[in-house]
């Protein structure tokens, strides 16, 4: 299973492949920015994407929007602090599949991957 | 400064400091912080802009932010380096952010966070803006935040204020 994770931060990029890494997932690519997270993607590579909201270059709807374009079924996740009921209902609209709030537990996050990858996580 | 203002970047800070870092805050007293100064050596600071404008400081002494830093990445940094600014930018980000979200009706934007390091270095507010400091304490050692915002005026309020008569712009005509 491969996972592309895209925020400008580098330790919140850590702390997600950390996370991954503990649930088997090791095959993760990373993305500095909401550009890069787009020239990354080619439909059928990954089984999931997390993307931050707040990004250089292009925001994580735009990101959604344009992932969305090129591969209608895969998963993505917008892992965020935007919780404002009008930010959610924008990430609903752009495609999102669910909503992860920072802070978020170890815990919280692989729940949110099974629901969306099921036996996936474990390959 | 309101207390409906500060209350969700307290819950903010001790919900982060616990969901992220497995670590309890005990709070101390707030006070209005008059120095520009922070508390400790190491400082995550963020602009808020919107219907309110301030500043939020997330400041820590050197063993808790080199220790939140080996919470947030599975390795303790041998000092203060650029890894641990990084991780004290995060903690801000998401400390601030997590507050904006439940002050939706000041429709807050925030900054990219800046890390400052140093123990004598300090932060300017806006004039307007009397910061709240608020310490805590937990096993690593003091932390602090400092909050000051203020509520901006939308142009109606202000030109009630001022008797100011505002005219309808060609677009709002059309």
């Amino acid at each position: 299973m491969k996972v592309l994770v895209a925020d400008d931060s580098g330790t919140m990029r850590k702390i997600i492949v950390r996370n991954l890494q503990a649930i088997g997932i090791t095959d993760v690519t990373e993305a500095a920015d909401g550009a890069e997270a787009v020239a990354r993607f080619k439909p059928g590579e990954f089984q999931l994407v997390l993307t931050d909201w707040n990004m250089p270059n292009k925001s994580g709807p735009d990101v959604v929007r344009e992932i969305r374009a090129m591969d209608a079924g895969v998963p993505v996740v917008m892992v965020t602090t935007e919780a404002e009921k009008s930010r959610v209902l924008q990430a609903i609209q752009a495609g999102v599949s669910d909503y992860l709030i920072k802070p978020f537990t170890s815990e919280t996050l692989r729940q949110k991957v099974e629901r969306l990858c099921g036996a996936a996580t474990q390959a | 400064m309101k207390a409906e203002h500060i209350n969700p970047f307290l819950a903010s800070m001790v919900s982060v400091f616990d969901t992220m870092l497995g670590c309890k805050l005990t709070r101390g007293n707030p006070y209005v912080k008059n120095a520009v100064q922070p508390e400790h050596e190491i400082s995550g600071v963020i602009g808020l802009s919107g219907r309110a404008k301030g500043v939020v400081v997330l400041s820590l002494c050197r063993e808790a932010a080199l220790s939140a830093t080996e919470a947030l990445l599975g390795e303790r940094p041998p000092e203060i380096n650029g890894e641990v600014a990084d991780a004290v930018g995060e903690l801000t980000n998401i400390v601030a952010g997590n507050a904006k979200a439940k002050l939706e009706y000041l429709n807050l934007s925030v900054s990219l966070p800046t890390v400052v390091a140093g123990k004598w270095h300090t932060i300017e507010f806006p004039k307007s803006v009397l910061p709240i400091c608020i310490p805590f304490d937990c096993d690593w050692g003091p932390v602090a935040m400092m909050v000051g915002l203020v509520e901006q005026a939308s142009p109606s309020e202000a030109a009630q204020a001022t008797g100011l008569v505002l005219q309808p712009n060609m677009a709002a005509q059309a």
